[in-house]
């Protein structure tokens, strides 16, 4: 469904992106794994569209994205949970419920979504009328994701959605991205935990320096002898 | 090189002596006046650019120090005592004044833009203050004028524009104008650099005071008779601000470029439109700002570009924001842009 | 005496409301979009002149008028913006704001020069037939036309207020002066929103300046005079509360006619230097709040 091909892109003179090419099926759970800076972020900033690849195409059920302000590639069935997950701290809970059904296609079933949402997340609900801000980090996290499922989405983008969180914390985030991707949601996990995400997924690129330098299945890339070393210790 | 520097020195010293000989070859008053306004112009838009162009405070109000500078002069001149001491006073009195608001504000590390609604509310409060205390019409002295001579008057204030320029260079050429132009363009990376931002940024305002007073007291020197309050009026503000950026900020030709160029277009446009000048020249402002951010002088350089198929001197101001980013504001938590002054 | 104090005290409040009105557009402005626009007196301007025509030209009661005037603001608003603010609109904010001051500026200059050209430099007031009705309690005087512009000024503060709270929206617009970018990731066009910003603001600087008109009068040189009490206005009440626009406006507003009970000369300078104040004492500024 979702197809990057030799994207280049970069921040002024700064070039980030050196021809990255992936690609996510249809439902599928895929991990984008690599250092700090390696592009993991920007990538997830390309298919979003809040920056625009110099060269190189991203297409979106066979649509180019090229052209498509970011507030379209929502409505066109992607969602991105940011770094750190950006909820708006000033209003309640619902109220950032509401927001993430902003576009036209959600709204109109905003009611049944909030009360899937809800049944997912459990405390979203005891606190639906509390400013966001009072949340702690996990529900900060749980919130930031059940607002981005409001929009409906196809694909699912995930940037470092365990950062920050308690182990055990992680551990029952890792099961609720599970959760949503057997909803039918392709999800694109971006993850500093390694290990997590490639049992997680069903498959993985690896990225360095700004170019895709491994892919495969999770298990394979566990084993991958030059994964082990770099990221696992 | 320096076969190509001596022209030019040379080049401008006799600029320089031609326009000292001006009076002297029998000119009209009018041509007289016409640069005396290009000097006093030049001055305001030089100490200016000094503090917003080459240190990237935006003052919003400067006629707070030229009009210091006028007010001082002017009541040390009338009341008798010599010229040169009004002109020392109203350098010297703008400086103070300045300290009063630039060490807090700076000192606290207010941001940017407070600093520059500091300065609009500033001036308007000396505006409406002489306004109150002194609300009639200042006049020079029965004697000077009845004597009025426009020929002294023309080279004390040419004097005062060449002092003028050369501070405005020998700083921007020596170290402190160095840490002046890191300040503007990255405060933090400038501190981490050893530059302390405070004592810059002080220092460039205090010699922006202290030149905007001078520009004051060769004005007061120079007009017979105007409002107390009138040299505090906000135009005097919007003035220097409009000038330095039509002729290049943060250089130091540009000033005298934007100078020059508003005071003939000005003229012309007074004699084709009226009235309607000052709309076409905030009209060419908002041009300049928003699609031509280093001004005339940038425009030349482009322009030679063109001609000479070579890269042109270094332009320290670039537009920002052409990257392919939907905004800057998260790439500037990331990497700090340069910034358009 | 009693009564001298209590008279100006409730002028302070009737003027105050009008600043709370006054600012809270630029406030809106300034919140959502980073962009200071020091010419948001001279769009106040516009609005009473509008209102002025509108009463000499073709009858339109001022009050009535009000719709009208925050139309034409609406027009002026949107060009300006096309034109000039939506260029800076992709800089980084504090480039921005810098920029946007220089914009204003121009502007201001550029508006009130025409404004002197098709108004003259004359002072303009609107004399309906109640204009000068008053009536009094308990020995205040109170003009009519000036209580109905507070309890204007108060609908037009509360329906804001609501609109930003209850409607899709307004809720939109809280979330881009919150975070631009994650507005964007729910689907939100910032970019229409940073447009529709502006022209709100342009429009409430209408009601405003047609309230100043009937109330008070009006002439080129006020927007510089507005623009500076709403920055002071916005200075002590913080950005992104209404609540706080009116109080700080109420508070100006009695603080200026207090002083003027001794230094009548001196009313617009109280202002001033209580706003150089708390820029020094609060240098992060009630600027940098967030919304309650």
């Amino acid at each position: 469904m979702l197809e990057l091909e030799g994207v280049y892109a970069g921040y002024k003179d700064l070039r980030v992106l050196w021809g990255i090419s992936l690609r996510v099926g249809e439902g599928e759970l895929v991990a984008l794994v690599g250092p700090n800076g390696a592009g993991k972020t920007t990538t997830l900033r390309i298919i979003s569209g809040l920056l625009k690849p110099t060269a190189g195409s991203v297409r979106f059920y066979g649509c180019s994205l090229d052209r498509e302000p970011p507030h379209r590639i929502v409505e066109m069935g992607i969602s991105q949970v940011p770094e750190g997950g950006r909820i708006f701290t000033g209003m309640s809970v619902e109220e950032n419920l509401e927001l993430g059904a902003f576009t036209a296609r959600a709204r109109r079933e905003k009611e049944q979504r909030m009360k899937w949402v809800y049944q997912l997340f459990p405390r979203l609900e005891e606190r639906k009328n509390q400013r966001a801000g009072t949340l702690s980090g996990g529900e900060r996290q749980m919130l930031a994701i059940g607002r981005a499922l409001m929009a409906q989405p196809r694909l699912l983008l995930l940037d470092e959605p365990s950062f920050g969180l308690a182990p055990i914390l992680v551990e029952q985030m890792f099961e609720m991205i599970q959760e949503i991707n057997q909803q039918d949601v392709a999800v694109l996990l971006v993850e500093q935990n390694v290990r997590a995400a490639l049992e997680l997924a069903q498959r993985a690129y690896v990225i360095e320096n700004g170019r895709i330098v491994g892919e495969g299945s999770g298990d394979a890339l566990l084993s991958f002898e030059s994964v082990r070393s770099a990221y696992l210790g | 090189m320096t076969a190509k520097k001596g022209i030019s020195l040379a080049l401008l010293v006799a600029g320089v002596a031609a326009l000292w000989l001006v009076p002297s070859m029998g000119v009209s008053d009018s041509l007289l006046n016409l640069l005396i306004l290009m000097f006093i112009y030049t001055m305001l838009a030089s100490s200016w650019n000094i503090l917003g162009g080459y240190t990237g405070q935006v003052n919003l109000g400067h006629a707070a120090f030229f009009g210091l500078g006028t007010l001082v002069a002017r009541i040390l001149y009338t009341g008798g005592r010599p010229l040169f001491l009004a002109l020392l006073a109203a350098c010297v009195v703008p400086v103070a004044f300045s300290m009063l608001i630039g060490i807090p504000a700076f000192r606290l590390r207010l941001r940017g833009d407070y600093f520059t609604i500091g300065t609009l509310a500033l001036s308007q409060i000396l505006y409406i203050t002489i306004g109150n205390v002194l609300p009639k019409i200042t006049y020079l002295p029965i004697a000077d004028i009845q004597n009025y001579q426009l020929g002294p008057r023309y080279h004390i204030i040419l004097a005062s524009a060449l002092f003028t320029i050369g501070v405005a260079y020998a700083l921007v050429k020596s170290r402190l104008g160095l840490g002046m132009v890191a300040v503007r363009e990255n405060e933090d990376a400038a501190e981490s650099l050893g530059i302390n931002a405070f004592a810059h940024k002080l220092l460039a305002l205090a010699v922006s005071a202290f030149l905007g007073g001078l520009t004051g007291g060769a004005y007061a020197y120079y007009q017979t008779s105007y409002y107390f309050n009138y040299t505090f009026s906000p135009p005097w503000s919007l003035e220097p601000v409009t000038m330095t950026f039509i002729g290049g900020v943060g250089t130091i030709h540009g000033p005298v470029i934007g100078a020059v160029f508003f005071v003939l277009l000005k003229e012309w446009l007074v004699m084709k439109v009226g009235e309607y000048h000052l709309i076409i020249f905030g009209v060419l402002f908002l041009l300049v700002v928003l699609f031509l951010p280093g001004g005339l002088v940038e425009a030349w350089e482009r322009i030679r570009r063109v001609f000479t198929h070579r890269p042109a001197g270094k332009i320290v101001l670039s537009p920002s924001a052409e990257g392919s980013d939907l905004s800057g504001n998260s790439l500037a938590s990331e990497r700090k842009e340069v910034p358009m002054i | 005496m009693p009564t001298t104090v209590a008279q100006s005290l409730v002028s302070g409040i009737l003027v105050g409301a009008l600043y709370g009105l006054a600012a809270v557009g630029l406030s809106l402005v300034f919140g959502v979009t980073k962009i200071l626009n020091v010419a948001h007196g001279e769009l106040l301007m516009l609005g009473g002149y509008a209102s002025f025509w509108l009463f000499t030209l073709l009858g339109v009661d001022p009050f009535g008028g009000i719709p009208l005037s925050m139309f034409a603001l609406v027009l002026i608003g949107l060009i300006m913006y096309q034109l000039f603010f939506s260029r800076l609109i992709k800089l980084p904010t504090e480039d921005k704001i810098r920029n946007s001051l220089l914009i204003g500026f121009g502007l201001g200059l550029i508006l009130q020069n025409i404004a002197l050209r098709l108004w003259t430099a004359d002072n303009r007031g609107i004399t309906t037939a109640y204009a000068g009705a008053t009536f009094t309690v308990l020995g205040v005087r109170l003009p009519y036309v000036r209580v109905a512009s507070l309890v204007i000024a108060f609908v037009f503060l509360l329906a804001l207020q609501l609109f930003l709270r209850r409607t899709y929206i307004g809720k939109a617009i809280r979330a881009t002066a919150q975070d631009w970018e994650a507005a964007t990731l729910m689907g939100i066009n910032v970019h229409g929103i940073y447009r529709l910003s502006f022209v709100l603001g342009a429009a409430l600087a209408g009601a405003a300046g047609t309230l100043v008109a009937v109330g008070y009068s009006v002439e080129p040189v006020m927007g510089m005079h507005w623009t500076l009490k709403s920055l002071i206005v916005l200075v002590m009440g913080g950005i992104g509360s209404i609540a706080g626009t009116l109080v700080g406006g109420l508070i100006l507003g009695v603080t200026e006619s207090a002083a003027a009970i001794w230094i009548s000369n001196y009313r617009h300078v109280i202002g001033l230097a209580i706003f150089i104040l708390v820029l020094l004492i609060r240098p992060q500024g009630l600027f940098g709040a967030k919304e309650g």
